[in-house]
């Protein structure tokens, strides 16, 4: 594997029983890249970042995640491989509705031994960065969508992961929300350096990348 | 696991978790309260007998007295010989010994019950000490009597008269008023057991019905070491042959009858089904919780917990829920325990320990001992009900999230 990619993947395959979701998918992700991975509905793009993210296993061929082949990891290897490594942004925003906004971006430390002061220090900073800060205590259900997503790429950050999935993260916003999340979302790959993989149909958003990854029928095509 | 999580989960879920809390709070409470009023039932049995400072009485059946004339002796309870006296007083068990001798004296002018008693001795009928109202209570080595107050009042006695009985006169030193005592070994008139025991050692009556030595009694109260009354009985019941009659608390608690006096088993069986009941609706409850969070356990997979992190989460939260669970049945028992601790009970007390003729007007009547139920949830129990919450709480959430636990974050997040 070349030093410089973040993720490499070699002749991915992944069945689910008879139907074949992802077919022979070769690709790399530098570091510190930004590649968007589009499609129309039912292409498998999903599947294949859950695939090069360790969220799914592979049904044959290869994923090497910074630096480390973690296609026969176990279950537990992978999770603790995504709190140290990954983080996740999804079109629905997953925030735990009974957590307040802080709590929500602290809950991948909770199982961590770590002050509970430092936990809600460390949270309160990225949602001052997502310029969130007054709503660190109020829950999900007091939040917009353009809200539920800034607290939930906090949430995705408070690991300092190395690279960020990012699955449909405007589906649910309207468009003037949505543009804000990409603007949020391109800083954090311009000015931080962060590696970006993100699944979505929209051409106009993937435009913003680096890289444009195109899938059919479970395919790559360019 | 993270305290503040489990809390919030607990507390935004009201309905779910008042569900589980108040079905499992209730199973609790009828755990709690059926053995408390078992309890209370075998505590109320011990009653009669404890007021007389004993654990178990003896009497020995005998013969009908053939002639109702001066000292004679009920037939149920005849000459216990001194031989059977010290074999008993030594048994293993035995922490304390009294005897006495009741003797029924029909003078020409008047029935008395006269009960011979050691007026050193702190068990059995030495317990009357604390009721006499008037005088003092009698001395060793004196000649003198102790007489009840219905019985002073209606011959219009008082301490200081003389009062006489089978043809003895004997100074009155004091009144005892045992009309709250149990109705058993009360007498109208109290000696000291040696005069007690001469006058029935002088008795033809008693003598051609129940040879009488000076040393022997009719009546011993035993008091036993704890957990050895029913080995005790049993040892008693082989000295002195099938016409003793033997009573521990167990004998008023069959006469007593209701389910919860009948056996220890009742209270267990219905314990058992409130524990059963009550964990299959926090089983229900909690895996209906725990499908409708299955989303959230597969985010919190995905972003980095792993199955042992899910597992202790669950497995502390559904304990928290089950321990405030127990502690809220407790305080619904405590409820239930003080209105039951306003019922009555009536202790039937059997006729052969009464000491009143069968054959006099109302002699014949049922004797009953009447108290307040004594319902009273020991520590014990209820550090019992509360572990045993917080356990099935542990088992119940250890068995559902080792399944849910197991789940793909990427399964839930593809149906999502």
């Amino acid at each position: 594997m070349n030093n410089h990619n973040i993720i490499s993947a070699t002749d991915l395959n992944k069945n689910f029983d008879s139907l074949q979701v992802v077919k022979g998918v070769n690709l790399d992700v530098k570091k510190g890249g930004f590649v968007s991975i589009v499609g129309k509905s039912g292409s498998g793009k999903t599947t294949l970042l859950s695939l090069l993210s360790g969220l799914e296993r592979p049904s044959s061929g290869r994923v090497t995640l910074n630096g480390r082949d973690i296609t026969d990891s176990s279950e537990n290897e992978l999770a603790l491989f995504r709190r140290d490594t990954v983080g996740f942004i999804f079109q629905s925003f997953h925030l735990i509705p009974t957590l307040s906004a802080w709590e929500n971006v602290a809950l991948p430390l909770f199982p961590i031994k770590i002050h509970i002061e430092k936990r809600k220090e460390r949270a309160l900073e990225l949602l001052r960065q997502m310029e969130m800060e007054h709503r660190a205590d109020h829950r999900p259900s007091m939040l917009s969508g353009g809200e539920k997503q800034r607290v939930a790429i906090a949430r995705a950050l408070i690991n300092n992961p190395k690279i960020i999935f990012a699955d449909e993260p405007t589906g649910n916003l309207d468009s003037a929300t949505g543009e804000a999340i990409m603007d949020i979302l391109k800083s954090l790959h311009a000015d931080k350096g962060l590696s970006l993989v993100m699944v979505t149909h929209d051409l106009d958003l993937a435009e913003s990348s680096d890289r444009i990854v195109r899938m059919q029928d479970g395919e790559v095509l360019s | 696991m993270d305290l503040r999580y489990m809390v919030k989960e607990l507390w935004y879920r009201k309905r779910r978790t008042l569900t589980a809390t108040i079905g499992l709070a209730v199973g609790m409470a009828i755990l709690i309260t059926m053995n408390a009023l078992s309890s209370a039932y075998t505590e109320a049995a011990r009653m009669p007998l404890k007021e007389i400072g004993a654990d178990i009485t003896v009497q020995r059946a005998g013969d009908v007295p053939e002639d109702l004339t001066g000292p004679v002796f009920a037939c149920s309870a005849v000459t216990i010989r001194k031989n059977d006296i010290d074999q008993i007083r030594t048994l293993p068990g035995v922490q304390g010994f009294a005897q006495a001798l009741l003797v029924w004296v029909f003078d020409a002018d008047r029935f008395t019950i006269v009960l011979g008693l050691d007026p050193s001795n702190p068990s059995g009928p030495g317990v009357l000490r604390s009721q006499v109202t008037d005088g003092k209570f009698l001395e060793k080595g004196k000649k003198q009597a102790l007489v009840e107050a219905s019985f002073a009042k209606n011959f219009n006695l008082k301490t200081g008269d003389t009062v006489m009985v089978a043809g003895k006169a004997y100074p009155v030193a004091g009144i005892v008023d045992a009309s709250r005592a149990t109705k058993i070994a009360v007498a109208h008139i109290y000696l000291p057991l040696e005069e007690a025991q001469k006058m029935a050692a002088t008795s033809k009556q008693v003598q051609a019905v129940s040879p009488f030595g000076k040393d022997d009694a009719n009546i011993l109260f035993i008091k036993a070491a704890p957990g050895q009354i029913d080995a005790l009985a049993r040892s008693i019941k082989d000295i002195l042959g099938d016409k003793a009659s033997v009573a521990t608390p167990a004998s008023f608690l069959k006469q007593l009858g209701s389910l919860f006096a009948l056996s220890d088993k009742f209270s267990m069986v219905t314990s058992l089904i409130a524990v059963l009941v009550t964990l299959l609706i926090v089983l229900k409850t909690m895996a209906a919780n725990l499908t409708e969070r299955a989303g959230e356990i597969g985010i919190l997979k995905a972003i980095g917990w792993s199955n042992g992190n899910v597992v202790s989460q669950i497995v502390g939260e559904s304990t928290l829920q089950c321990f405030i669970g127990g502690i809220l049945g407790l305080l619904f028992a405590i409820l239930a325990a003080s209105a039951l601790g306003f019922m009555h009970v009536s202790i039937p007390i059997p006729w052969e320990m009464s000491p009143t003729p069968h054959f006099l007007p109302g002699g014949g009547d049922p004797v009953f001992r009447t108290l307040r139920l004594p319902v009273h949830i020991s520590w014990q129990l209820a550090a019992f009900a509360i572990i045993l919450s917080s356990l099935i709480g542990a088992v119940i959430g250890a068995f559902l999230s080792r399944r849910i636990a197991r789940i793909k974050p990427s399964e839930v997040l593809r149906y999502e």
